[in-house]
């Protein structure tokens, strides 16, 4: 059996949907043992899908069973106070706990970092929400879009005039997910120093400002620059854009100079007297020009199709590459070469297909230990295996509704 | 007061050779959580692109404020030239006193400068190096294609997602493949960290870039896999939430988000929106979209029954209106919008600090670090390295050469 880079770390996750989901997946993918707590309904995303056949099942929705593989499932009603209590000594067992809760309703249920530290010094707390934990706006509601929005970078995409765009899936939950585990490892290594846990957050909202909307506002604020929107053509350089094909689009981009030079050659136009146009040579400019320069090139790129492209640009060595719908990308050589999809058995979703690994580590592999859990799958195992109550006071907390049957 | 524990990664170094953006993006969040960063370049090639219309780092000088905006602020630099044999015996004599690499080439051109992980953990058993590559580091017909992040976010489907309902043609990102891996990356290497300093054994970690951005399109890709639908261009929409949307507000250009998740808080849009934007023909009272159901099934309809209601309306002071109601809404923010935001004011200088030779204050600086550790906060310790900037120190102090050694390297080109 390999070994685990996050062997024996213990986790529990409190909250909804994805971005404490995804936080906890990534340290769970790499040997952390993760409890979810669900709400005694389950977690959102149990009821979002996609369903086999589009039949809604608890069991069986794609997000949910992808979001939460390797992971014990206990069901705890916090809204009650035996089940924040009980929220509370399953934390005291825990090194981390991730939760994207709104603060408020975390402090109203005791189960704040204040709190739990009180008796767990060593405890690290990693809060993942949208306008972040110690702010102004900590209690406003927020999803993925507003996120988005609220972040500077839908300004940038899209159409100019039209409605700016957001980055589909909820992009923004995943960003926030992966800098709320960094944020709880970075906390976990400061602790084997100083023997103490901290509280770690992160605001959804600045982690796609600061990385993806990246130098607009410096640009802004420094150099007095406003881009607008960049529908197909990014204003950074000469060519980035999409391109249509016969058959479909391409992103067409270069950054060094004898690409363009080469796909010129390749289209048979280096004595065309447009390729020879001096605005071309100042790349960081020339985007400007892009309604005068385009149609020069565009009729070669219609003429053919996007295999008859994509072969060519690869054998050129050009960074051309298709805009791949997701079936050409899922049923890929390339993934199948590199083993990327994985096969699940579980009990009520059958067997299915999920996606690999984001990265490969080569002494502690990321791996799928068990299938996601069904709804409460764990609350015996937990509750009385490892938190000690008894057999009969778990039938009460069932019948009392504080854990769901 | 307490004393300042060390931060996360202090007494780490990390040689950093990421160009472009993902690359230095990462070396960037370890240099901000305490290691010792050391970007090195090739002494004879220009350094890299930095996006979105900052200036390329060679362009600026030492004190230009925007070497903090950049993705290799808080590094040293260096310059060595790998592909001569005294220059990779200089190299493995850095790598036994580092603790990681990372690095974004293509595919394997590391190890065909004979700096291959294997070679490296033989000079450096804990040694951890994170290859961040396009398609992944084992073969495979992508293996050797060449990209830059646009293109691969095409390639991986990312790029068929982005667009609007009324146009096959996909929109432009901007690229959110670079940070996404980036931030992957973070992750992994702080585990692999954990692992070493358990174990004392270090590894080498094989990054598809285009795989760990998979990741945040799980949900067409199981519906995929589940039905065999093939997802398209989404504009705003999300499956199961109507109304999920942008909407034009009052002014040039103004912007409105909105998400609606259930029936109460529909009811409380409807409050907000009052008995003029609701009664109307077309109105938002209407029966059809009185359920969930009904706003899924009617969502052109909905989606511009709102928009002419919101297009009446200041974008700050509805979004007030509707938080304080309890639904979740939010201007589109531009770059001067943001910079007058009391809110992204407070994000992005809560949880870091300048370090002790930084030229910039806190409030000067435009964009923070996202991650907050409120007992050990990230350390912006400077600007970005003049490229080779640091020889002095890492080659004199670090490895031990004399002044004319480096003279003499510095002669042949070698640094």
């Amino acid at each position: 059996m390999p070994e685990r880079a996050l062997e024996g770390l213990k986790v529990l996750e409190l909250g909804d949907f994805i971005s404490a989901a995804y936080a906890s997946k990534l340290l769970a993918d790499l040997g952390a043992e993760v409890i979810k707590i669900e709400p005694p309904a389950g977690d959102n995303s149990r009821r979002h899908g996609p369903f086999p056949a589009d039949e809604p099942h608890d069991e069986r929705s794609g997000l949910y069973l992808f979001l939460n593989a390797n992971k014990r499932s206990v069901t705890l009603d916090i809204e009650q106070p035996e089940g924040a209590a009980l929220c509370r000594r399953l934390a005291q067992q825990a090194d981390i706990v991730i939760h994207n809760l709104p603060p408020a309703e975390l402090e109203a249920h005791g189960l704040d970092y204040e709190t739990l530290s009180e008796d767990h010094a060593e405890l690290v707390m990693s809060s993942i929400t949208v306008f972040g934990y110690d702010t102004l706006y900590r209690d406003w509601k927020g999803h993925a879009l507003t996120a988005t929005a609220a972040s500077g970078i839908s300004m940038r995409i899209g159409d100019p005039g039209r409605s700016p765009l957001w980055i589909p899936y909820c992009a923004a939950d995943f960003q926030g997910g992966i800098h709320g585990a960094a944020a709880a490892l970075l906390a976990l290594r400061a602790r084997r120093s100083s023997g103490e846990g901290q509280h770690a957050w992160v605001s959804i909202v600045e982690v796609v400002g600061s990385y993806l909307a990246g130098s607009a506002l410096p640009g802004f604020v420094l150099s007095g620059q406003l881009r607008s929107r960049a529908g197909t053509h990014m204003e950074a350089f000469y060519p980035w854009q999409v391109t249509p094909s016969a058959d479909g689009y391409f992103e067409v981009i270069t950054m060094v100079d004898d690409q363009w030079q080469r796909f010129v050659e390749l289209m048979d136009e280096s004595d065309a007297p447009w390729a020879a146009d001096e605005r071309l040579e100042a790349r960081w400019t020339a985007w400007q020009w892009a309604d005068e320069i385009d149609p020069n090139w565009y009729p070669w790129m219609r003429e053919r199709t996007t295999a008859e492209l994509t072969e060519l640009f690869r054998e050129h060595g050009l960074p051309f590459q298709p805009v791949n719908s997701l079936d050409v990308v899922a049923d890929s050589d390339h993934l199948k070469r590199r083993d990327f999809w994985r096969t699940i058995t579980h009990a009520e979703a059958g067997e299915y297909q999920t996606l690999g690994p984001p990265y490969r580590l080569s002494e502690t592999p990321w791996e799928l230990r068990r299938p996601p859990p069904l709804l409460g799958e764990h609350n015996a195992e937990v509750l009385v295996g490892e938190l000690g109550l008894g057999a009969m006071e778990l039938a009460r907390l069932v019948v009392t509704g504080v854990v769901a049957s | 007061m307490s004393e300042q524990p060390p931060p996360p990664l202090a007494g780490l170094r990390v040689l950093d050779h990421g160009h472009v953006w993902a690359g230095p993006l990462l070396g960037r969040s370890l240099s901000e959580a305490g290691a010792e960063v050391i970007k090195v370049e090739a002494p004879d090639r220009a350094s890299g692109i930095v996006m979105g219309g900052m200036p390329a780092r060679s362009e600026m000088d030492a004190h230009d404020p925007r070497r903090y905006h950049d993705y290799d602020r808080g590094k040293l630099g260096i310059t060595i030239d790998l592909a001569g044999e005294q220059g990779r015996e200089l190299y493995h004599s850095l790598i036994a006193i580092s603790d990681v690499v990372i690095e974004n080439f293509s595919a394997n051109v590391m190890k065909s400068l004979g700096l291959g992980y294997e070679a490296l953990s033989e000079v450096n058993p804990r040694l951890i190096m994170a290859s961040l590559s396009a398609t992944g580091g084992t073969p495979g017909p992508w293996r050797d294609l060449r990209t830059y992040g646009p293109s691969l976010a095409a390639l991986y489907g990312i790029k068929s997602l982005l667009g609007y309902l009324d146009d096959p043609q996909p929109r432009e990102d901007t690229a959110d493949l670079d940070p996404t891996a980036a931030g992957h990356a973070f992750v992994a290497v702080l585990a692999a960290l954990e692992y070493c300093d358990r174990t004392g054994r270090g590894q080498y970690i094989d990054m598809a870039q285009g795989e760990a951005t998979m990741q945040r399109i799980a949900e067409p890709l199981m519906d995929y896999q589940m039905n065999g639908r093939v997802a398209g261009l989404q504009q705003n929409r999300y499956p199961g939430v109507a109304p999920h949307g942008i909407y034009r507000a009052a002014g040039d250009d103004r912007w409105l988000s909105i998400v609606v998740r259930n029936d109460e808080e529909w009811a409380a849009l409807l409050h907000v929106s009052g008995d003029a934007a609701s009664y109307g023909p077309g109105g938002l009272a209407n029966a059809r979209f009185a359920t969930l159901e009904g706003r899924l099934a009617h969502q052109d309809e909905l989606d511009a029954a709102i928009e002419t209601w919101t297009v009446q309306h200041d974008a700050f002071e509805l979004t007030q209106q509707l938080q304080q109601a309890r639904v979740a809404a939010y201007p589109v923010m531009g770059p001067p919008d943001l910079a007058a935001d009391a809110n992204y004011d407070a994000l992005r200088t809560t949880g870091v600090r300048m370090g002790p030779d930084a030229e910039l204050s806190i409030d000067q600086l435009y964009h923070g670090v996202p991650w907050k550790l409120t007992r050990t906060p990230a350390e912006i310790s400077g600007p970005s390295p003049i490229k080779g900037g640091h020889n002095d120190y890492v080659f004199r102090e670090l490895l031990g050469l004399g002044a004319d050694d480096l003279a003499a390297l510095q002669e042949q080109r070698i640094v």
